[in-house]
């Protein structure tokens, strides 16, 4: 039967090209150890988004006990005893001190400094990321109700650390301030609560409702911890996979024609769309091994949960198919092995950086966008977070799905096509 | 005559005693297995096979013969349908090189210059590949012949990059030959190898012969090209000579010169510029010379030896074999181009 035959052709170059991988001990080396250890580096690499032991020089040049206190507030000792007392939910207000002061802690590490409160302060040449200068005069100014503003210097050119100093400093001062405002409550001298008490019960509970904090109770959906590695796994995961993918078997057909047996292998009968199948049918099943084992250390050692593991398997297996066809095309097409993995390399630049594997694609401006759409990981990230983050079902995924199978089966036939002759 | 001629035939190639193997020169002309009508290939503008015409017959051992870069291998590339023909046209057993190139593909065997089997498979890895993509049945037994058939029985599990160059060869030669094929190609098969494989491999070929294979082989060895029944010059990407290997050195019109002279090398030099002289090669110390008028000028230097300064010791005459047939083409060639450099 002619299935059975093309079948049996099929497995004849499956279990050489196999071969090929087994005894290319190197390259299994390369297999076996690169992806868990890359997986394994990346993921502690990104798995702290968060700012930690910032560099911050610190000055108190005023001496009012206010500065002492609020300076005592940064050095995470607990002054917000007012606070806590005046609430009607003691616990709650207790619990956010505590993240708070946790919070505070982790982000900075505090760098004595001696110099100019007014004058210009340089950062690097200081060995520091941050500066935080109380004022002379500060204490005074909130006594006589014209608070000055405290100065903040940061180091804008780490995107990520300024920003969250600066909210982190905010809500320091904000609660502090908080605190402030009840300790006056407290202190108040008893005529001013009796004349409070004579006002209209409602002007008393606007009154006091500007004295409590509003806020939002925010819901954080998808990734509630906010754990970057969440995000991150599955694009890692991805660029991993890819980039093996496309490196293995971008050598295959490209070595055969530099030794010479690809015109040995074009004179048999073998049929164009059987060396494909043949060639990518070994390596789709070591990247299958490999992707399930990085995917297996991304939730046994990040802790990454796994959701509707059937649908993420079609997501993983399209993938996996596109790529090595796109890695196939790269070898029918190239003349020498060194050529095909210059062009890997060019190709897998752009796949890095344009797919959205380490940042959400919306950031990227829609021009650029349509590139992304061109490459593998691009969909697979895509798809891959769609149902592991936000458990979507097949139907939301399916354009990804059918661009994964599209891509895998243009780039098939691409490279089937490439090899109807041996021409150089 | 004939069976002198023979004789004759196993004097001039002393290194291979094979008069017993040789397949003996066919008198009917067999039925054409190869036709090529006009086949040309062109890289760019170089035009590297320039329109050949001929036909190899069934059952023959046609020997391709030509410098390096003469064509050789294109020509070859093109009949096994690797590389697409730029002009005319080419069929085996009447199909077309190109257009039914999928179809003929299991009808022969082809064994390319360089080594190319898959080095880190063994051989019989090797051969059960090739056997499994020619879609043989019963590949144990195909294979374990061919490894006996071949000597290959001492190093059946040995990866191919470790074999020698001769077994190489030969496991090269057993991969294209395990679907049993009716038609060989083999580019420059003995090409670097010592003389003990080449007879090996020789006489191998001849043993597939038996079967009625065809064999097309490519060699610029001009001790091989006497193996042949038929035999193809091609020079420039042009067929300039082709026949059997005795009709070609009749062609070149009687025997040959032989002088002998001391000192022979400065004797090679002088010769050369002696007008009437074509070209002058040193054999086993004698100088085999190439002249228009062979007759004439032993009758000259009868009279008067022109060489002051060379020691004259004798003569006779030679029977020419492929060498000084290759030599008087390759030359032929090479006045004509002087002439047509001089024309323009």
């Amino acid at each position: 039967m002619n299935l059975l035959d093309s079948l049996k052709a099929i497995l004849t170059i499956a279990y050489k090209e196999f071969v090929h991988v087994w005894r290319d001990r190197r390259v299994l080396l390369l297999i076996l150890v690169l992806p868990p250890f890359f997986t394994l580096v990346f993921g502690h690499a990104f798995e702290g988004a968060a700012v930690r032991d910032v560099s911050t020089m610190f000055i108190n040049a005023d001496g009012s006990s206010e500065s002492q206190k609020f300076t005592d507030l940064l050095h995470t000792k607990d002054v917000l005893g007012a606070l806590v007392e005046g609430s009607d939910n003691p616990d709650k207000v207790r619990k956010d001190i505590n993240d708070l002061l946790q919070n505070l802690r982790d982000t900075f590490a505090w760098k004595p400094w001696v110099g100019d409160p007014k004058g210009p302060i340089d950062l690097v040449r200081n060995g520091a990321d941050a500066a935080i200068v109380i004022p002379p005069g500060w204490g005074k100014s909130l006594q006589e109700g014209k608070p000055i503003a405290m100065r903040a210097v940061l180091d804008g050119s780490d995107t990520n650390t300024a920003p969250s100093v600066q909210q982190l400093l905010q809500q320091a001062l904000f609660v502090f301030q908080l605190n402030e405002r009840y300790e006056l409550i407290k202190n108040l001298p008893a005529e001013v609560v009796d004349l409070g008490e004579q006002l209209s019960p409602e002007t008393q509970h606007e009154f006091s409702s500007s004295l409590t904090p509003w806020e939002f109770d925010t819901e954080i959906l998808y990734n509630p911890k906010l754990l970057f590695v969440d995000y991150v796994v599955p694009g890692m995961v991805g660029l991993i996979l890819q980039l093996v993918t496309v490196t293995l078997i971008a050598s295959t057909i490209t070595r055969e024609r530099e030794v010479g047996t690809l015109s040995q292998l074009l004179v048999t009968p073998l049929r164009q769309s059987e060396i494909v199948i043949g060639k990518v049918v070994p390596y789709l099943f070591i990247s299958m091994f490999l992707i399930v084992g990085t995917i297996a250390i991304g939730h046994l050692h990040f802790g990454i949960k796994i959701y509707q593991p059937l649908l993420l398997s079609v997501v993983c297996f399209l993938f996996l198919l596109c790529s090595l066809g796109l890695g196939l095309l790269i070898s029918a097409f190239s003349k020498t092995q060194t050529q095909a993995i210059q062009f890997s390399v060019f190709l897998l630049l752009p796949i890095i950086l344009l797919s959205g594997a380490f940042a959400p694609l919306s950031q990227l401006p829609g021009s650029i966008r349509i590139f992304s759409e061109l490459f593998p990981l691009t969909h697979f990230c895509r798809a891959f977070r769609s149902v592991n983050m936000y458990q979507a079902d097949f139907g939301f995924i399916a354009a990804d799905l059918f661009a994964l199978a599209a891509g895998a089966m243009i780039t098939g036939i691409g490279a089937a096509y490439l090899l109807r002759t041996a021409d150089d | 005559m004939f069976g002198l001629d023979f004789l004759r035939n196993f004097d001039s190639s002393p290194k291979f005693g094979l008069l017993a193997q040789c397949p003996s020169p066919k008198q009917s002309m067999p039925k054409p297995l190869i036709v090529l009508k006009d086949l040309a290939k062109k890289f760019g503008r170089t035009a590297a096979v320039d329109k050949i015409t001929m036909s190899v017959g069934q059952g023959e051992v046609f020997g391709f013969l030509g410098a390096n870069g003469a064509g050789k291998t294109t020509t070859i590339r093109m009949l096994c349908g690797l590389t697409r023909p730029t002009a005319g046209i080419a069929s085996i057993d009447g199909l077309d090189v190109w257009r039914d190139r999928f179809r003929i593909r299991s009808k022969f065997g082809y064994v390319s210059q360089k080594f190319s089997l898959y080095s880190d498979l063994t051989v019989r890895e090797n051969l059960r590949f090739f056997a499994g993509a020619y879609r043989q049945d019963h590949i144990n037994d195909r294979v374990e012949r061919m490894v006996k058939e071949m000597d290959l029985e001492p190093y059946r599990d040995a990866r191919a990059a470790k074999l020698s160059g001769g077994y190489r060869q030969l496991l090269s030669m057993a991969c294209a030959l395990i679907h049993e094929p009716a038609l060989l190609f083999l580019d420059e098969p003995t090409a670097g190898l010592d003389p003990v494989h080449r007879q090996q491999i020789w006489d191998f070929l001849y043993q597939v012969t038996q079967s009625g294979t065809t064999i097309f082989v490519t060699t610029h060895y001009m001790d091989e090209a006497e193996r042949c029944t038929d035999v193809g010059f091609v020079q420039h990407g042009r067929l300039v000579a082709k026949g059997s290997p005795r009709e070609l050195k009749h062609g070149l019109g009687g025997d040959l010169l032989e002088v002998h002279v001391e000192p022979p090398m400065a004797a090679v030099l002088e010769l050369r510029k002696f007008p009437g002289i074509n070209a002058v090669d040193l054999r086993s110390g004698r100088l085999r010379i190439h002249a228009d008028d062979p007759q004439a000028l032993m009758e000259q230097w009868q009279q008067h030896w022109p060489f002051p300064g060379l020691k004259w010791l004798g003569y006779s005459w030679a029977e020419p074999d492929m060498e000084d047939v290759f030599n008087a083409y390759a030359q032929g060639r090479h006045l004509q181009n002087q002439v047509q450099a001089a024309v323009k």
